[in-house]
């Protein structure tokens, strides 16, 4: 078993959401860290075609798999549902699959956002310093990008597209996410604007590994995500 | 500007503004049952009449009746590529939340969970 079960007991109301798809070579490392500090992890596997559930399961993570592939923003919405059900989940984050993410990046969230009294707080990768091993071209692009977006220019955003975030039971309980690609992003500070849930960033580091960047989105998918976020306002929700 | 060019871009927007707005509602579908018994009328009528189209095209500003059927079928095909982009964006939103009550029914929690 992976399953690394710890004694401390102060982060059982902490419900980790990892959105997955074909992530098997890496899954089960990146579910045994992340479970190193929290007890509840759920793993969606977005309809993989090799055995990331099961990999994903033995390290402990409860799976909920999709019967067929819908793309990210489902998978987190469809892990935030299952999390927000389960007796005693306070606080969510959501964490992706690929290993880019660090486990202390979430640790510190989670005590900022119940010292600050906040619903959500979002990681940023241009905090304190430059993205190290950031494609020179994503360094230039994703400012801009988070600048165009209105609802991220308004709540001064700087980064709409990480993957890291964590949020209260407030959030979770009012997320309904209708994108199912990769427009989920910005569709995510789109609700936090509409509900009005005070929101936080906070600088993480992203660890550009051969593997993460292999799994990464083309630049040009940029423009399905600014047609999604001009449609978005007209979908039935 | 000739007649024609104001005729054309404001049929694209009011179709554009009215799609999007009122896609919903039980009366848009109606409407384009109205439009689509419209369309089939004058469609016969040019069959039958041809040279009739030519007049019309006159009355706006151009000159061959295949030209003005031409602009029609343009704003037509619009129409209907927006009208199914949305439907398709509808149903893959239905279907995520099929999948979604699935994939829910089927977790599978660890014993120490």
């Amino acid at each position: 078993m992976f399953g690394i079960t710890t004694s401390d007991t102060r982060y059982d109301d902490v419900w980790i959401v990892v959105p997955a798809f074909n992530e098997a070579s890496v899954i089960a490392e990146v579910i045994a860290d992340v479970r190193s500090v929290f007890r509840h992890v759920v793993c969606v596997d977005d309809g993989s075609s090799d055995d990331t559930s099961d990999r994903a399961f033995s390290a402990g993570a409860h799976v909920v798999r999709h019967p067929v592939n819908l793309g990210q923003g489902a998978a987190i919405q469809t892990g935030v549902e299952y999390a927000r059900s389960r007796p005693g989940a306070a606080v969510f984050a959501t964490f992706d699959a690929d290993g880019q993410h660090r486990v202390k990046d979430v640790v510190r969230m989670i005590d900022r956002l119940t010292s600050e009294d906040l619903d959500i707080i979002v990681g940023t990768r241009f905090g304190d310093r430059v993205p190290e091993g950031m494609p020179k071209l994503r360094r230039l692009l994703f400012p801009i990008i988070a600048k165009v977006s209105p609802a991220s220019r308004k709540l001064g955003l700087t980064d709409a597209h990480n993957g890291l975030r964590v949020f209260d039971k407030t959030v979770a309980d009012g997320l309904n996410l209708t994108m199912s690609g990769m427009s989920h992003a910005s569709e995510f500070v789109a609700l936090i604007v509409e509900n009005g849930w005070r929101v936080a960033e906070q600088p993480v580091e992203i660890l550009y590994t051969e593997y993460s960047m292999s799994k990464g989105q083309p630049l040009v998918n940029g423009v399905n995500i600014i047609v999604d976020g001009l449609l978005r306002g007209r979908m039935r929700r | 500007m000739n007649w024609i060019q104001v005729l054309l871009i404001a049929a694209v927007v009011v179709l554009l503004v009215y799609l999007l707005a009122s896609r919903r509602k039980a009366q848009s579908r109606a409407w384009v049952k109205v439009g689509y018994v419209l369309f089939v009328i004058a469609a016969v009528y040019a069959i039958v009449r041809p040279d009739d189209t030519t007049v019309v095209a006159n009355w706006l500003g151009i000159g061959r009746g295949t030209d003005l059927l031409e602009y029609a079928f343009i704003i037509a095909f619009l129409f209907t590529t927006i009208s199914a982009y949305m439907r398709f964006k509808d149903l893959e939103l239905r279907y995520a939340r099929l999948a979604r009550a699935v994939a829910l029914e089927g977790a599978r929690a660890p014993e120490d969970g």
